[in-house]
């Protein structure tokens, strides 16, 4: 942690905020606001949005303004292989079944840590595939392929 | 002699074979992932909602339930072997518990620790049997215009009770509103914020929302701290404390009961705030306050006493008005709407057996908890042993298949993707995901009250303040955010929720 001329954190926060609600505002620009007894599908998104707009500038203006400790450098190894886990099943769950993208899944989420071996993963990604396909497949009857079609 | 009669009902349907089973199948889920750290409740719930789709409401909502309270009781086991919060809310368990496992006295404290759970479940049933019949019918007299009303306080004072900064939490919920408001709108069926994805147009799950935010995102925060832990293998001598242990233990039990039952029902309540404030009584109360941390055994009866009747008596306003008081409840809510049922006020008269059914297995599931802890304490132990190495890419590879299940859909696992990255971005900036999943789930009902009120008022605002039970609740919404102002109370909010 080291100390910043600014806060971070909410600054990053505000950003977010003013962000999201800039998108929203974008998004429903065509719908028909109405009014208070009659509201149109656009009315609660736009009222919603005023209000996070307010709440973002409201926070990245105090975190340009006040001191604080900065944020714990991201750590790039834990994230993008959690993410690419998840992708990578997403990507090949209905295409090659879910034996496969489940051995393949753990195996890319064990490089999360620096701490796996590459042989002690493989055997464990094997032994959960099967028992995810048992539990899943066999005795919750999701339906999904277990093998490529 | 009604709430008896109830309670009957709701033995005979907590006693049904298939429900015995699930609540067993609920309760040992609960003691696993309590005993486990790093896995909450929130997620593990998440994880199992696609799969009671099958399973009749009562079946559901009673292993749902079981998971919750019963990851109360494997939370403290941890704490007291390892010195490890297995939940949050045994972080206090921790000091005297861990000390006196360290003294040779492990055993004790687990078996303290359980009897203190059990009897605090034993009361909040009873807490909850008493109180639900009242509130239900005051419930009955509400309009849209009352119900708009108590969403909103229910939605401000979880932000008031709960972690963390007041204004963050509040711009968190509006944030939930929003991701809620996306999908057809019911009145007029014009497509909103779904940019042209089909998949858009029923709305976002909250599923794949609440296992990004919740269960990944916490893993790839926690895969940065290098892992430590410590599992101090000791060998559990006698499980059966000594008489005076129970005397000591006994009057911080009922306080801690008493405490954790009402801090419950407060919105925003739940097992993470009573354990605290327990401690804290007891040590103000104890003739000699230096023997706390250093293995005081009220130390451990009362905040675990505490947690327990925190974490029943926070599902009353979910069965009795439909508003969740944290997270977990609103997860609940989620699996009531997949089963097709509406929570709201009416949903004690009209859905009885489920609501008695639900109340009445929390005392099986605790009796069947003080069975599965002391006696099995080993195996809960040896599950200590499993490196969080194996465990984190297993609970990867079950929270995608759960988000699948859901829907049968890839786009979920996708979205629930995004909420990761943005779960790992809110943990980075210090903001509290849990109002978002309230505002999410509330936001449709927010949104269909405050319209329909509308319609009947003609759009006139202060019919809001005209009618007295509304103008009540919001009158207790505008102290809770004019208190937040004052600079003594939120020093003493800061205290109180301080880890």
């Amino acid at each position: 942690m080291t100390r910043s001329r600014i806060d971070l954190q909410d600054l990053l926060f505000g950003l977010f905020l003013v962000a999201v609600a800039a998108g929203t505002l974008v998004a429903t620009r065509k719908l028909a606001i109405g009014h208070a007894a009659d509201m149109g599908p656009g009315y609660m998104p736009r009222v919603v949005a005023l209000a996070l707009m307010g709440f973002g500038l409201f926070f990245s203006g105090r975190g340009l303004w006040r001191m604080r400790a900065g944020i714990a450098p991201v750590q790039l190894r834990p994230l993008l292989a959690i993410l690419a886990s998840v992708g990578v099943f997403a990507l090949t769950a209905e295409r090659l079944g879910l034996a496969i993208a489940s051995v393949v899944a753990v195996i890319l989420a064990s490089f999360a840590t620096r701490e796996g071996r590459l042989i002690e993963a493989i055997v464990f990604a094997i032994v959960l595939s099967g028992a995810a396909v048992l539990l899943f497949v066999k005795l919750l009857g999701l339906p999904i392929p277990i093998w490529p079609r | 002699m009604e709430l008896f009669n109830n309670l009957l009902m709701g033995l005979s349907t907590a006693l049904e074979l298939n429900n015995l089973v699930f609540c067993l199948i609920g309760v040992v889920i609960g003691t696993a992932i309590g005993v486990l750290p790093g896995i909450g409740p929130i997620p593990t719930v998440a994880l199992l909602l696609p799969f009671t789709f099958s399973l009749s409401p009562p079946s559901a909502m009673i292993m749902l339930a079981g998971i919750f309270y019963g990851a109360q009781y494997g939370g403290s086991t941890t704490a007291i072997l390892v010195n490890v919060p297995g939940e949050t809310s045994s972080v206090v368990t921790c000091i005297d518990g861990h000390e006196m496992a360290k003294q040779g006295k492990a055993g004790t404290a687990l078996a303290i620790a359980a009897i203190a759970s059990f009897f605090a479940g034993t009361m909040a049933t009873i807490v909850i049997a008493v109180l639900s019949v009242p509130l239900s019918v005051l419930a009955l007299k509400f309009t849209a215009v009352e119900y708009f009303s108590l969403l909103v306080l229910g939605l401000i004072a979880a932000v008031v009770l709960a972690h963390g900064s007041v204004a963050k939490s509040l711009a968190m919920v509006l944030l939930g509103l929003l991701l809620g408001l996306v999908g057809i709108d019911v009145s007029s069926g014009v497509a909103r914020m779904t940019f042209g994805i089909p998949a858009l147009s029923d709305g976002l799950d909250f599923v794949p929302i609440a296992m990004g935010l919740f269960g990944l995102g916490e893993i790839i925060a926690n895969l940065e701290r290098p892992s430590e832990r410590r599992v101090v293998s000791q060998s559990i001598r006698s499980l059966i404390p000594s008489r005076e242990d129970l005397r000591a233990a006994f009057p911080a039990m009922v306080r801690g009961t008493t405490l954790g039952s009402v801090l419950g029902v407060l919105p925003g309540g739940g097992a993470a705030l009573p354990p605290f404030s327990s401690y804290a009584l007891e040590k103000k109360l104890a003739r000699d306050p230096s023997r706390f941390g250093k293995g005081a055994i009220e130390g451990v009866a009362g905040p675990e006493a505490a947690n327990n009747a925190g974490a029943q008596t926070s599902f009353i306003p979910l069965l009795t008005l439909g508003i969740p008081a944290n997270a977990l409840m609103a997860l609940m809510i989620g699996a009531l709407m997949m089963q097709g049922i509406q929570p709201g006020p009416q949903i004690m008269t009209e859905q009885p057996k489920l609501v008695w059914g639900v109340i009445a297995s929390m005392w099986v599931g605790n009796l069947m908890l003080l069975v599965i802890n002391l006696p099995l304490i080993g195996l809960w132990v040896s599950m200590l042993k499993i490196p969080y190495r194996l465990l984190f890419p297993a609970i990867v590879l079950f929270c995608c298949i759960g988000t699948y299940g859901i829907a049968n859909s890839l786009f979920n696992v996708w979205l629930m993707m995004g909420c990761a990255l943005i779960g790992y971005f809110f943990i980075k900036i210090g903001v509290e995901p849990a109002p978002l999943l309230l505002g999410l789930v509330l936001g449709p009902q927010l949104e269909e009250n405050f319209r329909r009120a509308m319609l009947i008022a003609d759009g006139d605002f202060t019919v809001f303040l005209s009618r007295p039970i509304s103008a009540v609740i919001l009158a207790v919404v505008a102290i809770l955010l004019l208190a937040m102002l004052s600079p003594q109370i939120l020093k003493t909010r800061k205290q109180a929720l301080a880890e």
